[in-house]
């Protein structure tokens, strides 16, 4: 096992002849923000549930800080999860509930970081309130405000801001951002591909349970389509870029080139203009995340495009 | 252990339905005592086997009370009650989407199951002995601490054998944890059904079902001996400590059944509930 803080391997998971994860592998590492992106019904919940140590792998593993997931792993000790919509006990006040959840392992309140998870929770005197009176905002305020009890250092997050409105939406994606400032990691799912692009700095993309790319959020942008360029010498630059084996059309666009990529990087555009002495003054991806992830999709079996052509984003995975 | 079964506990008793059941468990045998009170036909001389009995005697003394409310209870009001907390052991979490959480920390799952079991059983055994309590404070305070002289019927004669105070209320405790202990089944059951649903109601339902239909068939005589197997079959022998003056052995029998009960579908639901995957 290596030092990744989460590694999926091989894993497959059936219920009876369904197969909800077919041969799925990934690593996450310390630091990263990773989306898990896939249309639903793509296995995500299921893969967080197998890491989480909910559900038994069918085959394959899921390791935690480089130990293997079992129900009630020691390492779940160091992981803030919300898989699904956060849940409590209705009847029972959300401090309350904090604290039972807590305590429920053998530890004290006092030993967690109450202050900064009701800071998170900003409930107010709803704190006390019974938690059947929240909305669901305020249950997934609470939701993060337990996962951050124990000062985790690897947050599971399952679409996190469903049912939340758009400033809670923003609160959220501040938080994660802020916990990633101080070296939480991240594993997040969702199919909120602006929520996905705003949050993560590295991607696994599931489709019918099994894995179709992972890499940087700007790999797989950047890979997948077009270019924006502006230089100094527009005549130049195309001359320079038809040459590119990895080049497919170019074509004008206001002060600048739009150019297909076929394969290849952002970065080979790059390098080649400038090793050609041009002043590169913009270079871009011409698409946006959900650009890149509904045409990875065509192109799986079943999809638009051909088989097995999938484009290969920059694997960050060791 | 002990802060599962803290937790656990706190999260039972701080729920409303738990008031009301213990509020209703008080209530009822109140409004006995006071049908007892109200009825006519006072004085030895009458008895019985069984419930009937106990019932016809119960205003001879307070202390004869409780015997006859548990009598009555067992069979269906406290069986849907602890049906109620048996049943909504583990499925009372999954519904609330609550059970996911609990398990994503490093909680063994067969620890967790024992503790739920645990305070399920501890309220069980809470309900019958609050009947119990209510039942005798209610009667003595309105038909005294008196020994009774229990009838029986001989030749064509009435004569009797008297219990005194502390003989009656000795046996009377020893009903209340024999009827508290017949619902050790039912509990296995419930918990066991609590695993195998996400849903508390079904598993409720459930175990209440298995009890009505165990009643039924324990009725039927025709079936022959597999009826001693039944959960529900040996639920009332202690009654004859006080109607007939006399232990059972079938008391005995009645509980090597109910910790056989709690071995099969205890050992099932620690089984199934260890592999289960938790998907609520």
């Amino acid at each position: 096992m290596t030092d990744s803080v989460v590694r999926v391997d091989q894993l497959w998971k059936s219920f009876g002849e369904v197969s909800a994860v077919e041969d799925l592998s990934f690593s996450v590492e310390r630091g990263q923000v990773c989306g898990l992106l896939g249309p639903n019904g793509a296995g995500k919940t299921t893969s967080l549930r197998v890491l989480m140590g909910l559900e038994r792998p069918s085959r394959g593993t899921a390791a935690l800080f480089g130990t293997e997931v079992r129900p009630g792993s020691r390492e779940l000790l160091r992981v803030g999860a919300m898989v699904e919509q956060a849940a409590f006990v209705p009847h029972l006040s959300g401090m309350l509930n904090l604290r039972l959840w807590w305590e429920a392992h053998g530890g004290h309140i006092r030993d967690a970081d109450l202050d900064t998870a009701l800071g998170i929770a900003d409930l107010g005197t709803a704190i006390d309130r019974k938690v059947r009176t929240y909305s669901q905002g305020m249950k997934q305020r609470l939701g993060f405000a337990r996962l951050l009890l124990a000062r985790p250092e690897l947050l599971v997050l399952d679409e996190p801001t469903n049912g939340l409105d758009p400033g809670e939406i923003r609160d959220i994606r501040e938080l994660i951002g802020r916990l990633t400032a101080e070296g939480a990691t991240v594993l997040l799912s969702s199919h909120h591909l602006s929520e996905v692009e705003q949050t993560c700095s590295h991607l696994v993309v599931m489709n019918h349970g099994r894995l179709i790319t992972s890499g940087t959020v700007s790999s797989l942008v950047g890979t997948a389509g077009s270019v924006y360029v502006e230089v100094d010498d527009r005549e130049r630059a195309r001359a320079v870029l038809d040459a590119l084996a990895i080049v497919g059309k170019i074509a004008s666009q206001g002060d600048g080139l739009v150019v297909d990529l076929r394969d290849g990087r952002r970065s080979d555009v790059a390098a080649a203009l400038f090793g050609a002495g041009l002043r590169v003054e913009t270079i871009a991806p011409t698409q946006q995340l959900e650009d890149a992830f509904l045409e990875l999709l065509e192109m799986q079996p079943g999809g638009a495009g051909p088989a097995g052509s999938l484009p290969r984003a920059e694997q960050e995975t060791p | 252990m002990i802060a599962l079964l803290r937790t656990e506990m706190t999260k039972a008793v701080r729920r409303t339905r738990t008031y009301v059941i213990a509020l209703g468990l008080v209530a009822l045998p109140v409004v006995i005592v006071f049908a007892l009170n109200a009825r006519g036909d006072r004085g030895p001389g009458r008895g019985g086997g069984g419930g009937e009995g106990l019932f016809r005697l119960a205003d001879q003394s307070g202390l004869l009370v409780p015997a006859a409310v548990l009598s009555i209870m067992s069979g269906f009001l406290l069986v849907i009650i602890a049906a109620t907390f048996a049943g909504d052991t583990v499925a009372g979490d999954a519904g609330w989407g609550n059970l996911r959480y609990l398990l994503m920390r490093p909680v063994p799952r067969g620890r967790l199951l024992i503790a739920k079991a645990t305070v399920a059983g501890v309220l069980i055994w809470a309900s019958t002995l609050l009947v119990g309590l209510a039942a005798l404070i209610g009667g003595v305070i309105v038909f005294g601490s008196h020994p009774v002289v229990v009838p029986t019927a001989l030749g064509a004669g009435v004569t009797g054998f008297q219990l005194s105070t502390s003989t009656l209320l000795l046996r009377v405790l020893i009903g209340a944890a024999y009827v508290a202990f017949g619902f050790t089944a039912l509990l296995a059951l419930g918990t066991f059904f609590s695993t195998i649903t996400d849903s508390a109601a079904g598993a409720i339902g459930a175990t209440v079902g298995v009890y009505i239909v165990s009643e039924i068939l324990d009725a039927i005589t025709e079936i022959g001996q597999i009826r001693y197997g039944f959960p529900t079959h040996y639920q009332s022998v202690w009654e004859t400590m006080i109607t007939q003056n006399k232990f059972s052995s079938e008391m005995v029998v009645g509980i090597v059944v109910q910790l056989a009960y709690l071995v099969v579908f205890g050992t099932a639901a620690l089984v199934w509930f260890r592999r289960k995957d938790i998907r609520s």
